[in-house]
């Protein structure tokens, strides 16, 4: 009897196990839930950090850290606009999980925005608001434009777009000119590559 | 590079790296170089990083460079702020310390005594030899006992000891022939008399301080320097028992036990300029009278690698590092657990958490221009990709659920 116990007859004899199953069953719901929920959810909440982020990237404070080279991580440093593909947000300074739930962030140890040398910026492609969705739809070419507190400049994608591995680091290497590189994940939904987009400096912008 | 990158986890070393290196980049390539040296020390008891949100306890850093500056913090609970410590002395000559910060301490004398969440952090750049110190504890209590235990057994033992050491005299002395080899470092740990065992036991029972001490969550960093090596030494424990600590003549107890022991070291020569570093993990360690029993020692083992729900997990283990810059690390581990790392950096549990990095270049007075070593910049682009098919996932688990409520519906027709 024991040996064709079947699933029915198991639940049948312990009441324990169907309270069990039970419980199992709410909090796997719950989990699928927060799971599929979890992209819309931080969406929302990057949607709400730019909010913040825009209103101290405009702040005297922030301009006054900015000419002081004091951007804390996590704070404003930049606007980064790319009309080809629909981008419009605040870049944070930092490349850290926490900073780049901003959905862009400004590599630490490169250069600031428009300044001589790479200025290098990672993306989230998926969640966070996706800025960096179709980074691989760049041509060269295509215009890339931040605005930084204390004026702004304008690069222009110099070749196609790179797939590198998570280690190559030299796509941060420093440059004598003025250039600028963009990071993402690739493909899309993996962390196994990254995208990388090379642009050079083509123009600056008015001072603010 | 090849070791640096393998784990996100090693990203705090790179960070200790990146601080060693960046002295250097920041050092002028004259043709004279002064001496330059940094190392660092960081340690954490328990560090849980859940898909972002973390939460860290008994944690210690520690760094030193040759500037000279000496910076040290401690928390036993990251959160509490009243469980913080800072020293900081940027300047030749400075020696801050603080005293010992707890979250909440209860003493009460010469019977219990609980504290938990502590820190206590100094700092010292007193005669050109910089030093970094920090320790953090999670809870510690401390059962004393062990005056008052004396005072009722010693009528007891007055009237039984000459009759106990002849007895146990007696039989020790047939038994060494025998195990000697055994019984010799504990019976000389304990420098017991064989003639009067007891009475020698009674005399290394005053040196006890407490019954028992229970730690969890010990941590230290530190960096030293004297005139031939600057170390950095990390170390953090998941929990200690110490059964009679101070009955051994070293003042070692009887019995210690430790859960999840992390130990990591980095020495630079100052003489030759060479840097090393060993590491000593051990997931659960037993001392009798200070005699170590480690047990437990092994690799990472990584499942489902490539995917997004791959995960690793390190008990008792470690790895040195070597950076092309000459800096180098170590890292130890008691526990760790990196757990579904494709979503969204996953869960990371470290217990006993141990690193440290130094590096540095000695003196040189030939003419003969040194190009500063390379930045060690980060162990691997920035991970944008929230790897997680979220959708799918979420849909399966969802399914999961409703089979489950069915098998449970099946059962309630039956009845």
């Amino acid at each position: 009897m024991t040996q064709n116990l079947n699933v029915s007859e198991l639940l049948s004899s312990k009441l324990w196990l169907r309270r069990t199953l039970s419980a199992l069953s709410a909090l796997l719901l719950l989990s699928g839930l927060a799971l599929v929920g979890y992209p819309l959810a931080s969406n929302l909440w990057q949607g709400r950090l730019q909010d913040r982020l825009g209103k101290q990237l405009a702040s005297p404070q922030l301009q006054q850290a900015y000419r002081d080279r004091k951007i804390g991580t996590g704070d404003s440093l930049t606007r980064i606009k790319i009309p080809d593909i629909g981008v419009d947000v605040v870049v944070v300074e930092g490349t850290t999980p926490s900073a780049l739930r901003a959905g862009a962030g400004h590599y630490a140890n490169t250069s600031l925005p428009c300044d001589v040398g790479n200025v290098a910026i990672a993306g989230h492609r998926t969640t966070f608001g996706k800025p960096f969705a179709n980074l691989d739809r760049l041509k060269p070419g295509a215009t890339i434009e931040l605005d930084t507190p204390v004026g702004g400049c304008v690069y222009q994608v110099s070749k196609d777009p790179l797939v590198v591995s998570p280690n190559d680091l030299s796509v941060l290497d420093a440059s004598g000119d003025r250039t600028l590189t963009l990071t993402t994940c690739h493909p899309k939904g993996s962390a196994a590559q990254r995208l990388v987009i090379k642009a050079t400096w083509s123009k600056d912008l008015k001072s603010a | 590079m090849t070791n640096v990158r393998s784990t996100g986890r090693l990203c705090a070393l790179a960070l200790s790296a990146m601080v060693v290196a960046g002295l250097f980049a920041s050092t002028p390539a004259s043709a004279d170089n002064a001496e330059a040296f940094a190392g660092s020390a960081a340690a954490r008891a328990l560090n849980l990083n859940a898909l972002g949100i973390k939460v860290t306890a008994g944690s210690t850093d520690a760094l030193a460079t040759s500037s000279p500056e000496a910076h040290a913090k401690g928390a036993g609970l990251a959160l509490i702020a009243d469980s913080a410590s800072k020293a900081d002395a940027t300047a030749a000559g400075q020696n801050p310390s603080t005293p010992q910060a707890c979250a909440l301490h209860i003493p009460i004398s010469g019977i219990l005594d609980v504290a938990a969440a502590c820190s206590q952090s100094a700092a010292s750049t007193l005669d050109a030899n910089p030093l970094a110190a920090s320790t953090a504890t999670v809870a510690a209590i401390d059962v004393g006992l062990v005056n008052l235990v004396l005072q009722l057994l010693q009528p007891i033992l007055d009237a039984l000891t000459p009759v106990l050491d002849q007895v146990i005299g007696t039989v020790t002395g047939t038994l060494q022939p025998l195990l000697g080899g055994l019984l010799d470092p504990l019976l000389g740990s304990l420098n017991l008399d064989l003639n009067s065992p007891v009475s020698s036991l009674v005399d290394a029972l005053k040196n006890v301080t407490n019954l028992a001490t229970v730690h969890v969550g010990d941590t230290a960093s530190t960096v030293t320097t004297d005139a031939g090596k600057v170390s950095a030494v990390a170390t953090a424990k998941g929990g200690e028992v110490d059964v009679l600590p101070g009955l051994a003549v070293t003042g070692a107890p009887l019995l210690s036990i430790v859960l999840g022991s992390a130990r990591a070291t980095s020495t630079f020569d100052r003489s030759t300029g060479q840097s090393s570093s060993a590491f000593d993990p051990s997931l659960l360690t037993l001392q009798v009278l200070g005699i170590n029993v480690p047990i437990g020692l092994g690799a990472p083992v990584t499942l489902f690698a490539g995917t997004v729900l791959e995960s690793t997990i390190s008990i008792g283990a470690g790895r040195t590092i070597q950076n092309p810059d000459g800096t180098v690390g170590a890292v130890a581990d008691g526990v760790s657990l990196q757990l579904l790392k494709g979503l969204n950096g996953g869960i990371v549990l470290e217990l006993a958490h141990a690193e440290s990095a130094v590096g540095g270049a000695k003196a040189l007075i030939t003419t003969q221009s040194v190009n500063p070593p390379a930045e060690v910049q980060a162990v691997e682009l920035a991970r944008t990709g929230a790897e997680a098919p979220w959708l799918e996932m979420g849909l399966m688990l969802i399914l999961a659920a409703f089979v489950s409520r069915r098998l449970g519906r099946r059962w309630m027709l039956k009845r």
